[in-house]
């Protein structure tokens, strides 16, 4: 059951994950926001593909996943930050990379107040060392 | 864009895709447990990834490829083609259920054993394990060689075909010979679905390039108007009674109705063979055929052939720089990223086909033949080790054979199919009339095989080289070497069930014959609907693929008065491609109807337990086994002598 769960998320980030990089690299490229927005839109697709699949199999992203996840987010913010110094970034690549860092920024948001609620989302992250809760008692 | 770009992006993409296929080939692994479970992936394939390698296996390269060119040079001449969607499902939608079923009654995993059980007939196993080795060395092999050499052009010849090849055969042999049929499963499912988005995608950019569906149905319109391709839109009339490609002309040219018929029955093959009956007895439960084949195989793929395989083929057509190579080279200058996740993903789907049949091959070889014949005391570690390294051996023929004899490379590619569809008449023996018998079965299926070979270059060709010329061509009266085959396999089967005892079956054919009949009769409902099943199936089939192909010429308006000529298609594209949609659209309905509504693929609620031979003593074969080994010896070297004598005296 999990190599199923496995499985499904792979095809559907091999094809929709690969598909949306191709065209928000077109849309940079060719300075058409029209192509990146559609790689985000491809993107946010593949998200809700793997969101259905959690839900089918009842459980959540797995830390491997949000490891990887939260990493590619962060090498993209670099990469962006670094294309920014180094060369000369257009108007609609601005707005591509924007679009992106807020989509994703919101859907995690979204996702993880939709799932928890505001509160467990936020304890999601803010995890209390032991010694701490054990202070606070 | 420099020549590097685009090959550093399909180096990129190729890295990537290698990686995901050895994480595959190694979570297989694992599961495997120490490799008890290489075969037949111990028969708990998911329903969805068993759907996914069915349709993949079914499309492989050959639609995006082979079927685009088709197109490409021949325009709309085979309507055949254009319903291969349907045609491909047919025989799931007959067999699968009861294949799946009777495999887990008498425990066996493959479609060798099961002839071999059933039947009592070794020349079934040879029959069935041939038909493999046609899938796996020739018709992948045909195919890796066509996409490595894409690949070597795209690339600006930066890295050679051979080097290529040898890489894609590498990766594919890794997988295979790591995982086996649970490694061909899991990494199956992701080719398959990259294979099926490439093509999407792929069509989606050819209507782009072409301008758009208005420009490219002008771009038809002003071939219509050309005497010369005006042919390309229509069938040729129902037969023609010529001798046959190579020797003869044709009034127009070869397309007829009763070729597509042919072709569309090759196309059929693929269900019927033993990569196809290896994947369902793989899997888990027989749940997910009647979805699989409705809406992944007729539905979706069907669709897929008649609108997307058919845009990228028009595309090619309205305009030769824009067949399936010069669409992805344009591509590859336009957007490197795009073309090179293409590229990998047409390798992928190639793999996947080529992984399997390697696999089916290599267990017949030998765990059906090598094993009961020659050592049955091989134990199950050695039986895995000896079929990896069989595995190797194909692929490494199959690789040789791309550079060294791409002649003989394509002659057998172009058997496999139409040698495949002849193992119906078994499978129907099995699952569905006991009428037939073992002896109409065997006939049935040799007279088959041997009408396919003195139709097809592979078997004229043999027999000229030793003096004998045959008076036909390549499929005479154009009629396709499948359609010959399967007139010739009906025939003997009818005759001969006629005249031996049709009560005359071996035990375990009884139990079988049993257990069938208890479990799948029909329910009231689907008894009233059956003679409502056969006049749809059959009335498709005429006017689908059949005779009834001429009125598509011009049901759906005049292909020889083009708009400039004030003549018109009615619905805005040509008649044939019009007739087409709507009989897949009807094939569609013709499959759920009988996958669902007639109970034949749809799932049952059965226990099934193990038939139970009864207890016999196992002879000491040590002996015979070793007289077989030198007799085998003693027959290589005869054939080997023979035709060393041959070609001296023949040159």
């Amino acid at each position: 059951m999990r190599d199923d769960r496995k499985l499904l998320v792979f095809c559907i980030w091999s094809v929709l994950g690969f598909l949306g990089m191709g065209f928000i690299l077109e849309g940079l490229s060719r300075d058409s926001y029209l192509a990146g927005l559609l790689g985000v839109c491809t993107i946010v697709a593949a998200f809700i593909g793997h969101i259905i699949v959690n839900y089918l199999n009842k459980q959540g992203f797995e830390p491997g996943e949000t490891a990887l996840g939260l990493g590619l987010f962060g090498l993209i913010c670099l990469l962006f930050v670094v294309g920014w110094i180094v060369s000369e970034t257009s108007q609609t690549d601005y707005y591509i990379a924007i679009t992106l860092f807020a989509v994703l920024s919101i859907g995690m948001i979204a996702y993880l107040s939709s799932r928890y609620g505001m509160r467990q989302a936020f304890s999601r992250f803010h995890i209390k060392p032991t010694s701490y809760e054990d202070n606070e008692k | 864009m420099s020549i590097s770009e685009p090959f550093l992006w399909v180096s990129v993409c190729a890295i990537f895709y290698a990686a995901a296929v050895m994480f595959w080939s190694r979570v297989a692994a694992l599961r495997n447990r120490n490799g008890t479970t290489w075969f037949s992936a111990g028969h708990e394939l998911p329903s969805w990834v068993g759907a996914l390698l069915m349709a993949g296996a079914s499309v492989s390269g050959w639609f995006i490829l082979g079927g685009t060119q088709e197109i490409t040079k021949h325009g709309f001449s085979l309507p055949g083609i254009l319903q291969a969607g349907v045609m491909l499902c047919l025989p799931g939608v007959l067999f699968f259920k009861r294949l799946w079923y009777v495999g887990q009654r008498l425990r066996v995993s493959s479609q060798a054993e099961l002839f071999r059980v059933y039947y009592r007939s070794e020349f079934l196993v040879f029959a069935t394990t041939f038909v493999a080795l046609m899938f796996a060395v020739g018709f992948s092999g045909l195919q890796l060689r066509f996409v490595s050499e894409m690949l070597a052009t795209l690339g600006g010849d930066i890295v050679s075909s051979q080097i290529i090849g040898f890489l894609i055969v590498l990766l594919l042999f890794g997988y295979v010979v790591i995982g086996g049929m649970r490694a061909i499963g899991f990494v199956g499912a992701v080719q398959a679905v990259l294979l099926l988005a490439a093509i999407v995608f792929i069509a989606g950019y050819a209507l782009y390039v072409s301008g758009g569906i208005e420009a490219l149905v002008k771009g038809l319109q002003a071939k219509a108007g050309n005497p010369a391709s005006a042919v390309l839109f229509e069938v040729s009339g129902v037969l023609q009674f010529s001798a046959g490609l190579g020797r003869d002309n044709f009034y127009g040219h070869g397309g007829t109705a009763v070729m597509s018929l042919g072709l569309a029955l090759a196309f059929m093959g693929f269900q019927t063979s033993p990569l196809a009956a290896k994947i369902v007895l793989s899997m888990k439960s027989a749940d997910g055929i009647a979805a699989s084949q409705t809406w992944l195989q007729a539905a979706f793929i069907g669709g897929l052939i008649v609108a997307g395989i058919v845009l990228i083929g028009a595309a090619g057509f309205v305009n030769s720089e824009w067949a399936i190579t010069g669409l992805l080279s344009m591509m590859q200058l336009q957007s490197a990223w795009f073309a090179a996740w293409a590229l990998i993903a047409v390798v992928a789907g190639i793999q996947l086909l080529a992984g399997l049949g390697l696999l089916v091959a290599s267990e017949n070889l030998v765990r059906v033949i090598y094993k009961p014949y020659f050592q049955g005391t091989l134990d199950r570690k050695a039986t895995v080790l000896l079929t990896r390294i069989c595995v190797g051996l194909l692929a490494l023929i199959a690789l040789l054979m791309q550079s060294l004899a791409p002649v003989t490379l394509s002659a057998f590619a172009g058997l496999a199919l139409p040698l495949s569809i002849q193992l119906f008449t078994p499978l129907l023996g099995i699952t569905w009339f006991r009428w037939i018998t073992r002896p109409a079965a065997i006939c049935g299926v040799g007279f088959g095989m041997a009408a396919v070979l003195l139709t097809e270059p592979f078997g004229y060709q043999v027999l000229s080289y030793v003096g004998l010329e045959l008076p036909w061509g390549r499929w005479p009266w154009t009629v396709h070497s499948a359609a010959w085959g399967a007139f010739f396999n009906i025939l003997s089967v009818l005759i001969i069930s006629a005249i031996t005892d049709r009560t005359a079956h071996r035990e375990e054919a009884i139990d079988i014959q049993n257990f069938l009949d208890a479990n799948f009769g029909l329910q009231t409902n689907s008894r009233v609907l059956k003679p409502i099943a056969w006049s749809a199936a059959l009335a498709w089939l005429f006017f689908a693929i059949g005779p009834g192909l001429v009125f598509g010429n011009f049901a759906f308006g005049s292909n020889s008065e083009t708009e400039a000529e004030g003549g018109i298609w009615v619905l805005g594209i040509p008649s044939m491609w019009a007739w087409s949609i709507l009989f897949w659209m009807l094939g569609v309905v013709l499959v759920w109807l009988l996958a669902y509504r007639m109970e034949m693929a749809n799932m049952t609620l059965i226990d099934v337990s193990a038939y139970e031979p009864k207890p016999r003593l196992r002879k000491n074969q040590s002996d015979k086994e070793r007289e077989r080994i030198r007799f085998s010896l003693g027959f290589v070297a005869s054939v080997g002598s023979i035709i060393v004598l041959l070609a001296w005296s023949f040159g």
